[in-house]
């Protein structure tokens, strides 16, 4: 009876070695195999993700090294790129450099000095460090001043690595304002580093018997086949009479056009230099309406557009300069706030000097911020008390002066600065804007531009496209797959199918070009036409479906029931040319704009449209745009949702028409309603498709961002955003993982909206097995 | 109950005819379009007649001359907002229209079309003695041939009947010789330009040290050695081939152009000719076949925008074959691995729905994978562990996009297709079929190798057809990792490796996207633009047609053999 007592199994039953070899191998090879390459697949959107997670770190700070100075009177200090060789200026103007490599490298240099190039007689009363131009700006007691600018320079020598060099070069001393008066504050801007001229402009206050006066003088510099000339004085000018106050802090923007100075009282005073005069533009105070509305600090942050103040408990907010509407002139308003420093205002400041962050703070605490979002990109208490702090020129380290006379590094790492949940999703007022926008600019033509990086245009682009696209398709779609699945004939069926499908499957490369050359022109050309032709089509069947009806029954059933849309395919085509030749006609009547010079009148929908409205009209707009995507999409909603409309089971029909329901109640009440989950994800599942769209998008759209729904202008959606700009993206830099940041959206929606759409057809399927 | 007047009528009729207006819409779209497509593109091939125009007295003058030749291409009305009063008033429709002619000699007129107003036309004709001929450069010359002039001095004349005989003799002759000269610079020069460049790379790369070993020193001595062995192999050849270019120039037509100007060109700058206004029905179609072949096989000149589009096709080609190369095994092994192997559950099934939706994903996405994963990270690494000296001379091997990277992209964009579909076929073969099998002994791999494989392999094949359909049409991912708009050699060629993976490659789809949007000349791209677009539809639409019979074939077929 039981089967394992015979114990042997005869020669011939027994399987081969090499078979079950085969088999267990194969067993895990495909195991393996297919497991991994479906892990590979989803891993994609791991590596995606992967590039985007920097973009949200903030900057990661550690210690170096420290150092010790052996002076104990540094009153400015800076780095060159690469935190080599650091420069330590005395308050008697001595200049030191500091060989931070290795002692054991060749050449060590230690701590050694450079003349500065002033007199021995000079006795200095104020000193100054412009980070931007890595300048020192000196004025002396007896009212002169000069500029010495620090120069690094890099050798490679022979016997290998890199050598830091450096050397001093510097205007001499000139007189400046009243004689014989000591400077107190000193400002200098010089065109010539900002590209913009070649002027610069130098701005000194002076305590002249206990009155501040404010003097300002323009020097050039020729330039000859031999290097740069000798600079000399263009003019002098005495803006005393402007200041309004007692002058605390002065500033000269790098274009060299403007003073801006603050006075002890908290006011500021904007100075702009214009067709050769000074004259007082603004005067605003910052923190006007706090109880102590002093300034305790001002600084420009990088391309001198917008000025970092901090309150004297600590307050910190930006002043930027923006075009007024009503004025039509640069002035400045305020523009961000960050949280405030404790216990007072900035004792130091520096800017970077590759994007708009500072690194400022007081006592032992120190704050890296990022003035265009907002941010506080990173901050500590420093085991320290700093005196004087410097972002390196590379935006990779920072440096503190210790008030124990200690040089500290940090190497800084925070290679996204601008990144952010904010830049990406927030508005943003950028400098030189008046309010907070939405703006996608990846690209500018100067050094001091900011990347402007909101995916909200690109949002919106992308929805506009989407509905525009299933405004059309929609109807268009959902009719023919009731149609083809109720009521076509089945033999009709085994034919219009596949030709639908056949639609699916057009590139739309070429969906694109037909759009941009040959239908944008078109369109653009008779827009009152196509809006007939659409709305004759849709009249003309309904039209003809009346008049059958009333029609005598011997007619009246001559057209079988599954063939009415060969007799509407005529019907149609007339309706849509009698709509497109009556749009001329139209547009004669109603479109007409006069040319208010001439008084001459032209019918043209173009001109009437912005003239009208407001609002702008585009050849390449969401308009074709929406048309041609139709292409694209109609097919994918009406095979889906046809499936589902098929799929429903026959009871259901049969039980609706024995009961004495016509067709289109049977199909009204009974079978769409049934196939209403199918039919919704037919929809999702278009819409995913219009989302993605690239190619049509990138030709037919003009690609501009927008934040409107208006159909007559293009629009830059997020999947032709990243066709367009990222083979230009620098590997790795901010634009390139934004653009992954976009990736990871698009993937995100689409393919929330298609799983959205599976289970429901997996749960409609199911209820279908359970009629069955 | 039945109180309505019309009670035999069913109530919604009027809906029904509203309904049918969809499909009616959807089938006139999308054969409105393909017989739009189609028709452009067949008719670029298509000789057309060359007319020759005058125009009226105080019309403004073409390049001083009242009267002008060329192919009336179309006619449209005026922009509303270029037209002047007058014209606006002007009773007769005809003045606000204008005609579009393709007046070819880009050398001598600037532009290949030139718009004239209807109503400037005085009258229009058909002249038998126009002869349109194709140039290697500067696109078509529409001439009034005056005379041959051989090398030997002689002299035919238009006029004599045996000119155009003799002008196609030595249409032919040039044509040779062109085949011969670029047989020479693309086959022998082109071998030993691709050795020189490595040598060159080389040479560069050792010149970059400061110090040299004596062994990297005897290695530049031999690289130089080298590249002047291989200097003096090439300079014979091209001495043959710039002999050869020579005698080009042996002969030489003289021709008038309609606004009375007369040139003078070597028979060597042509490509073929024909006389567009002597042609019956048969030499048109001779013709059209004739610029279809040539369409097809030659290669592009004029920055794409004469010649033909053979790169582009082979490109695709065998992108597409990689594709397909790639993505079948890893689909298929997947759909093995899901249907066969895997425990169902509810976890195989939510993998099941997220393949499915994979094919969802937008190809862009798709694209910036291959750019940063395959491109950046594969591609650099495989450049840092195989190709140090060119990553050295900052010269990219695959850490660039090529043709490999392309098809890689494509694959994974395609894989969900070919996993569902082989899925489906595996699916629907019975289970009285493998309970058989396994019955009778065979394991669950020789079930499934013998029996399951064969009977949905055509399943798999809709799969792949379709995959490959879909990879054929996608351009957006190929802008991103490796498509360019004139690639100097094939991926494909008689150097060894023959096969070269990492070279830029040309597709149809993107050449329709850069002569459409980034050629200069659009207009003058038109044409060339709608060939391409029809060879792209033309290959695309077969392979899903092959898809779809297919598989309505096999649903018979199952119907047909179901336990």
């Amino acid at each position: 009876m039981s089967i394992t007592s015979t114990p042997e199994i005869p020669e011939r039953f027994r399987v081969a070695k090499p078979t079950l070899m085969l088999d267990r191998f194969m067993t895990h090879f495909i195991k393996g195999g297919g497991f991994a390459i479906i892990a590979a697949v989803f891993l994609i959107f791991v590596f995606i993700g992967i590039q985007v997670i920097p973009l949200f770190r903030g900057a990661s700070v550690d210690e170096e090294a420290v150092y010790d100075i052996p002076s104990d009177d540094i009153a400015v200090f800076g780095v060159d790129e690469y935190g080599e060789l650091p420069f330590f200026v005395t308050s008697a103007g001595e200049l030191f450099f500091l060989d931070t490599r290795p002692e054991d490298q060749p050449g060590h240099r230690g701590w050694f000095g450079m003349d500065i190039g002033l007199p021995e007689a000079a006795n200095i009363s104020v000193m100054e460090y412009n980070e931007r131009g890595n300048e020192l700006l000196i004025g002396t007691e007896d009212g002169q001043f000069k500029v010495a600018k620090i120069v690094y320079g890099v050798t490679y020598p022979e016997e290998g690595g890199r050598l830091v060099t450096s050397e001093v070069q510097g205007t001499p001393l000139f007189p400046i304002g009243r004689p014989g008066y000591a400077v107190s504050h000193l400002a200098y801007g010089d065109a010539s580093a900002s590209d913009t001229g070649t002027r610069k402009l130098v701005a000194a206050v002076q305590q002249v018997d206990g009155r501040a006066e404010l003097h300002a003088a323009t020097l050039s510099q020729s330039r000859t086949l031999f290097g740069l000339g000798p600079l000399k004085e263009d003019a002098s000018y005495d803006l005393t009479h402007l200041l309004g106050g007692e002058p605390q802090a002065v500033l000269v923007n790098w274009e060299a056009n403007s003073i801006v100075v603050g006075n002890a009282d908290g006011s500021v005073c904007y100075i702009p230099f214009v067709n050769g005069a000074f004259d007082v533009r603004q005067r605003f105070r910052p923190f006007e309406d706090l109880p102590d509305p002093r300034i305790a600090s001002m600084h420009f942050v990088l391309g001198d557009v917008s000025i970092v103040f901090t309150g004297v408990n600590g307050d910190m907010r930006v002043w930027s300069l923006y075009r007024d509407a009503a004025s039509d002139m640069r002035l400045w308003g305020q523009t961000k706030k960050f949280p405030a420093l404790a216990g007072g205002g900035a004792t130091y400041y520096s800017p970077s000097l590759r994007n708009k962050a500072f690194l400022t703070g007081r006592g032992d605490f120190a704050s890296l911020r990022y003035m265009t979002t907002e941010v506080i990109r990173w901050e500590k208490i420093l085991p320290f008390s700093i005196k004087d702090a410097i972002i390196g020129p590379r935006y990779d380290r920072m440096a503190f002066l210790s008030t124990d006379h200690k040089l500290h590094t940090y190497r800084m790492e925070d290679k996204h600065p601008v990144a952010g949940w904010k830049t990406y999703f927030g508005k943003i007022q950028y400098e030189g804007q008046a309010a907070p926008s939405y703006e996608w600019q990846s690209t500018g033509g100067r050094d001091d531009f900011e990347k402007k990086l909101s995916l909200v245009p690109l949002i919106i682009g992308t929805l506009k496209g989407t509905v525009y696209a299933l405004i059309f398709a929609v109807p268009i779609a959902l009719l023919g797959a009731i149609y083809t699945s109720q009521f076509l004939l089945p033999s009709f069926k085994r034919f219009v199918k596949p030709t639908m499908e056949i639609m699916a499957s057009l590139p739309s490369v070429v969906l694109g070009f037909l759009a941009a050359l040959w239908l944008a022109p078109i369109v653009s050309n008779a827009v009152p036409s196509v809006v007939f032709a659409v709305t004759g089509m849709t009249l003309s069947s309904f039209f003809m479906g009346w008049a059958w009806g009333r029609l005598p029954n011997r007619y009246r059933l001559a057209i079988k029931p599954g063939y009415e849309f060969l007799l509407v395919i005529p019907v149609v085509l007339s309706f849509t040319w009698l709509g497109w030749e009556l749009g001329p006609v139209i547009e004669r009547t109603f479109f007409v704009v006069t040319n208010p010079d001439t008084g001459l009148q032209t019918a043209d929908f173009r001109l009437w449209f912005p003239e009208f409205t407001g609002l702008p009209f585009e050849q390449r707009n969401a308009f074709v745009v929406g048309f041609v995507m139709g292409f694209a999409v109609i097919p994918i909603i009406f095979t889906i949702s046809e499936d589902a409309l098929t799929n429903v089971p026959d009871a259901f029909r049969s039980g609706s028409l024995a009961l004495g329901a016509s067709r289109w109640q049977t199909t009204m009440r009974v079978v769409v309603p049934t196939a209403s989950a199918g039919i919704f994800s037919a929809l999702m599942i278009g819409l995913g498709r219009a989302v993605g769209e690239t190619m049509i998008v990138v030709m037919a759209t003009g690609n501009v961002p927008v934040t409107e729904f208006n159909p007559f202008t293009g629009m830059r959606t997020l999947s032709a955003n990243i066709a367009v700009e990222l083979p230009e993206a620098p590997y790795l830099g901010t634009l390139y993982r934004t653009l992954f940041l976009s990736a990871l959206l698009l993937f995100l929606m689409t393919f929330m909206v298609n799983t959205i759409a599976e289970i429901l057809r997996q749960k409609l399927r199911e209820r279908y097995r359970a009629v069955e | 109950m039945f109180a309505s007047s019309q009670k035999d009528r069913p109530p919604g009729e009027m809906f029904v005819w509203f309904t049918s207006m969809g499909l009616a819409v959807g089938l006139l779209m999308i054969v409105g379009l393909l017989g739009f497509i189609v028709w452009n593109g067949v008719a670029v091939f298509w000789p057309k007649p060359v007319a020759e125009i005058r125009l009226k007295d105080g019309a403004p003058l073409f390049r001083g001359s009242a009267s002008v030749m060329g192919v009336i291409t179309k006619q449209q009305p005026i922009d509303v907002r270029n037209l002047t009063p007058e014209q606006l008033a002007h009773p007769d429709p005809l003045v606000r229209m204008e005609k579009q002619l393709f007046v070819g000699n880009r050398n001598t007129y600037g532009a290949s079309y030139v718009y004239f107003n209807a109503g400037d036309i005085d009258s229009v004709q058909y002249p038998e003695g126009v002869l349109n001929i194709e140039r290697m450069e500067w696109g078509n010359a529409l001439v009034y041939p005056i005379a041959l002039e051989l090398k030997d001095g002689t002299r035919i004349e238009a006029s004599d009947p045996a000119f155009p005989g003799r002008f196609s003799e030595i249409m032919v002759e040039v044509n040779k010789r062109r085949a011969a000269i670029t047989k020479i610079e693309k086959g022998r020069i082109g071998k030993i330009n691709h050795r020189m460049r490595n040598l060159q790379l080389d040479e560069r790369y050792l010149e970059r040290n400061k110090t040299l070993s004596p062994a990297q020193q005897a290695d530049l001595e031999e690289t130089r050695e080298r590249i002047r062995q291989l200097q003096a192999a090439y300079e014979p050849l091209a001495a043959e081939a710039l002999k050869m270019r020579e005698r080009q120039n042996d002969h030489h037509l003289l021709f008038r152009l309609a606004t009375g100007e007369e040139r003078r060109q070597a028979m060597g700058d042509f490509v073929h000719h024909f006389w567009p206004n002597q042609m019956n029905t048969l030499h048109k179609i001779g013709q059209f076949l004739h610029h279809a072949k040539e369409f097809l096989v030659a290669y592009p000149r004029e920055a794409n925008t004469e010649g033909g589009i053979f790169p582009s096709l082979f490109g695709t080609v065998v992108m597409t074959l990689l594709m397909s190369l790639a993505v079948t095994p890893f689909g298929v092994l997947a759909a093995i691995y899901l249907r066969e192997y895997a425990k169902q559950g509810p976890f195989v099934r939510a993998v099941r729905i997220a393949v499915n939706n994979l094919a969802g994903v937008p190809s862009i996405v798709f694209g910036i994978f291959g750019l940063g994963f395959f491109v950046y990270f594969m591609g650099g690494n495989i450049d840092r562990i195989f190709f140090p000296r060119n990553v050295e001379l900052g010269v990219p091997t695959f850490g660039t996009g090529g043709v490999l990277w392309a098809s890689l992209t494509l694959a994974l964009m395609t894989v969900p297709v070919v996993i569902v579909s082989t899925e489906e076929a595996l699916a629907a073969v019975s289970r009285g079929v493998r309970q058989g099998a396994l019955a009778c002994g065979a394991s669950k791999w020789q079930t499934i190798q013998t029996l399951v494989l064969p009977a949905s392999a055509p399943g798999i094949l809709t799969g792949l057809i379709l995959a490959m359909a879909r990879g054929a049409g996608e351009v957006a991912p190929l802008i991103l990792v490796g498509v360019v708009a004139l690639a100097p050699s094939l991926p494909v060629d008689s150097i060894f490796p023959f096969i070269h993976l990492e070279r830029k490659f040309m597709h149809l789809g993107f050449h329709i996207y850069d002569l459409g949007f980034q050629s200069p000349d659009s207009e003058a791209a038109m044409p060339m633009v709608f060939a391409t677009t029809l060879v792209l539809i033309l290959l695309v639409v077969v392979l899903n047609l092959g898809a779809i019979l297919i598989r309505n074939h096999l649903k018979r077929k199952y119907m047909a053999s179901a336990f």
